[in-house]
């Protein structure tokens, strides 16, 4: 009894620490290790992420991209945002009486 | 080993696997978790608190629900957590904040946010189902102990 007990708390062990190895991100695979920047006509540096920007959604612009080679690629999605942020499609209220 | 025994620990096992996933993926990940938090619709300053006690948090639940004494306590802790999480996913979802932050960034992380809510009200039912089929050896053990001093 113990026996299987033991082998199930011994499996959701391993499985998590080893899962959660095996889906970091390596340094060289992680987009946003990457030094974020945002296009305006052109690409500007981003900032740090949600103390100079946010990225909001539901959207599926790019919110930033990020630098391979000379080529820049879509890192994170969504509309990149400084101040004021809102979400494009707010939820009807009800009205007051 | 009776089949209430072996759904009970088979509970406790998913259970574990998502906390400790959870964590360990923060820890490994630190600096994206904490631009992560920063990016949620509340105050940066909380995020200091936030990045160290929500990791630490599940650790703990996995750990009490490792150990038969304390997986009560586990299954209570690993429903309020979960419970908190759901409100919060739900309130993104009912557009409560001003904005709703990207689900950016381990596998869970890629999770929309409705999923993210389906997935926390499965796990949610799950520490239901764990919470009432403890309390039945939770309260034998009570009852055996009270038992043993007469």
């Amino acid at each position: 009894m113990k026996k299987i007990k033991l082998i199930i708390m011994t499996l959701a062990i391993a499985f998590s620490i080893g899962g959660a190895f095996a889906t970091a991100p390596r340094q060289s695979q992680d987009c946003q290790a990457a030094t974020q920047y945002y296009y305006n006509g052109n690409y500007v540096l981003a900032g740090r992420l949600g103390i100079d920007y946010i990225c909001v959604t539901p959207s599926s612009a790019v919110c930033t991209y990020y630098k391979v080679g000379s080529t820049y690629t879509p890192c994170m999605w969504g509309n990149y945002c400084t101040s004021n942020c809102r979400t494009s499609t707010p939820a009807p209220k009800k009205a007051k009486n | 080993m009776n089949k209430r025994q072996v759904v009970l620990e088979s509970i406790s096992a998913l259970l574990i696997m998502l906390f400790l996933y959870a964590s360990i993926s923060k820890f490994l990940d630190f600096n994206r978790f904490i631009g992560e938090m920063n990016n949620q619709p509340f105050p940066n300053s909380w995020t200091p608190f936030l990045v160290w006690t929500v990791p630490s948090l599940e650790i703990a639940i996995s750990l009490a629900l490792i150990f038969e004494r304390t997986r009560m306590v586990g299954f209570i802790a690993s429903l309020i957590l979960m419970t908190l999480f759901t409100i919060y996913t739900a309130a993104i979802l009912l557009h409560f904040f001003a904005y709703v932050p990207c689900s950016c960034g381990g596998v869970i992380r890629k999770l929309s946010w409705p999923q993210h809510l389906v997935f926390n009200l499965f796990f949610v039912a799950l520490s239901v189902m764990g919470i009432i089929l403890q309390r039945r050896s939770f309260f034998k053990s009570i009852i055996i102990t009270k038992n043993s001093f007469v």
